[in-house]
């Protein structure tokens, strides 16, 4: 931060601990990319590729997480030097639940290569990806700067990855209804489409806490949320 | 100082010790600037900071043991119980007895256990027999935690004990004379993490009874015992609030750069 410590092997592990997370970023995004680019061209090699690269970015959390605990029995840090280690150590965590469901997408990439494939759904799926993925990165650069109006526009974002997802969700409703072969890779899609809006609640969260660590207060504005489908309903009946 | 406005506003408790616009000189050197501190009764208040500081200057200020240098002279007003202490009609003595000081390093009497701790009563004349002073002692030394290590050796020298022991001898004999503030400068730096971690747990349980001010090199001991924090910093009162705020989310830069162990 603004001032470098007397000690600096602190410095050091400090920026060891942000470079991981730079790291595990990077990961991520690219297991997004990837894992979209296995459902598009059906290529279940990629998609196994990025199933294993899964517990590369476990293995990083794992890291991160031991690193910050020994920084913490070593080095006893108080006031933001305590908020960003914990912090961090949080962070690394949300980033591997999001990571995990990259790995979860290129899972049912297989199932989905063998079915007739939902066109509109995939744009669906491409622009919430598009959006996770920058939504990961800025998250990252905001930690990284300390850059709080970054940290919230990314935080702001949530909401159209809701969005998207609410799209989505009334979509497969209505393909299913129309044609019952269509059931199984519309409920993979919606899987799909559920765990990349989680991905996005994950994101956000870590938003909240690179304002934490700025502020030494939890960032007080009301969640931005647009994920309606817990109420939404087709009815086959209606013939709209 | 552009941070004093900065400074956390006192809570409207009753202090029991009131330092106000305090400064003081050692001939043209200016250690005390302008301090303004507030002191709870049963509150252990910490006071941190770099040496040279003035955090150790000030603790002596609360029970004028700057007297006792030529060159100082103290400005401002320090009030025990609403009570200016450097009024003239103050006798030091009494004021000794009501705020009490313990050391860095413990500094027993070169006389018994039982006369370290009988000494104060006894020129302040609180017992009024033999029973009453043996009462005195014993509570004394119970209360520091001391009692059962050397029960059976009152009469031994008190410089026999060890270091620990000694610094609990020596609050013992501080708290002997019923005083209401406990001054404590450094008690556990000449000690082990034992015998410290006693220390610390002592003061816990005095703090039922007295207000305690604890001056500190180590952030960690404040963060540990201390309910109240005052950073001090070239004179200067730079922040004061309560202790789990300094150490969470401290308001002014330098305080945070000070507990995190960065350049000032």
């Amino acid at each position: 931060m603004s001032q470098n410590h007397i000690l600096s092997s602190f410095d050091d592990e400090l920026n060891d601990l942000r470079a991981k997370i730079v790291k595990m970023g990077g990961l991520v995004d690219k297991q997004y990319k990837n894992a979209f680019i296995a459902l598009k061209t059906k290529d279940q090699n990629l998609a196994a590729e990025v199933y294993q690269a899964d517990r590369l970015v476990d293995q990083l959390d794992a890291d991160i997480e031991k690193q910050a605990i020994q920084m913490i029995a070593l080095r006893s840090p108080v006031a933001n030097d305590l908020r960003d280690i914990v912090s961090t150590m949080k962070i690394s965590a949300g980033l591997e639940r999001i990571g995990d469901y990259a790995k979860n997408l290129a899972k049912r990439v297989k199932v989905l290569s063998n079915r007739e494939t939902i066109s509109v759904s995939r744009a669906l799926i491409k622009q919430m990806i598009k959006q996770i993925r920058s939504m990961i990165s800025d998250v990252i650069d905001a930690y990284i700067s300390r850059d709080i109006d970054k940290a919230i526009d990314v935080w702001r974002r949530d909401k159209e990855v809701d969005s998207l997802y609410n799209s989505l969700f009334r979509e497969m409703l209505t393909y299913m209804m129309e044609k019952p072969q269509y059931i199984t890779s519309a409920t993979h899609l919606l899987f799909i489409a559920k765990n990349i809006e989680r991905a996005g609640d994950h994101a956000t969260n870590i938003a909240e806490l690179v304002y934490y660590i700025n502020e030494g207060e939890l960032l007080a504005l009301k969640r931005p949320k647009d994920d309606s489908s817990n109420y939404m309903e087709v009815d086959p009946s209606d013939d709209s | 100082m552009d941070n004093a406005a900065e400074i956390t506003p006192q809570a409207p408790t009753q202090a029991m010790i009131q330092a106000c616009d305090v400064n003081v000189y050692y001939g043209d050197d200016h250690a005390i600037r302008n301090v303004n501190l507030d002191i709870a009764p049963k509150t252990v208040t910490a006071l941190i900071g770099p040496s040279g500081c003035g955090k150790s200057t000030f603790l002596r200020c609360i029970n004028r043991m700057n007297d006792t240098i030529a060159s100082c002279r103290i400005t401002g007003t320090i009030t025990l119980d609403g009570q200016d202490i450097y009024d003239k009609s103050i006798d030091v003595v009494q004021l000794r007895a009501r705020v009490g000081m313990v050391f860095q390093k413990p500094n027993p009497f070169p006389k018994s256990i039982y006369d370290n701790v009988a000494y104060g009563p006894r020129i302040h004349g609180l017992a009024r027999n033999h029973t009453e002073l043996d009462q005195i002692v014993f509570t004394s030394l119970q209360k520091s935690g001391l009692w059962d290590e050397v029960k059976d050796r009152l009469d031994t020298p008190g410089t026999s004990l060890s270091g620990g022991q000694q610094q609990r001898l020596c609050i013992a004999r501080t708290i002997a004379v019923n005083p209401e503030v406990i001054l404590m400068d450094e008690p556990c730096s000449a000690l082990d993490p034992i015998a410290t971690a006693v220390i610390e747990e002592l003061v816990a349980e005095l703090k039922e009874r007295f207000a305690i001010v604890f001056v500190t090199h180590s952030m960690q001991q404040a963060a540990r015992i201390s309910q109240k924090t005052a950073f001090f910093y070239l004179g200067e009162i730079i922040e004061f609030g309560d202790t789990t705020q300094i150490f969470t989310n401290p308001r002014v830069e330098k305080t945070k750069d000070y507990i995190t162990g960065r350049y000032g």
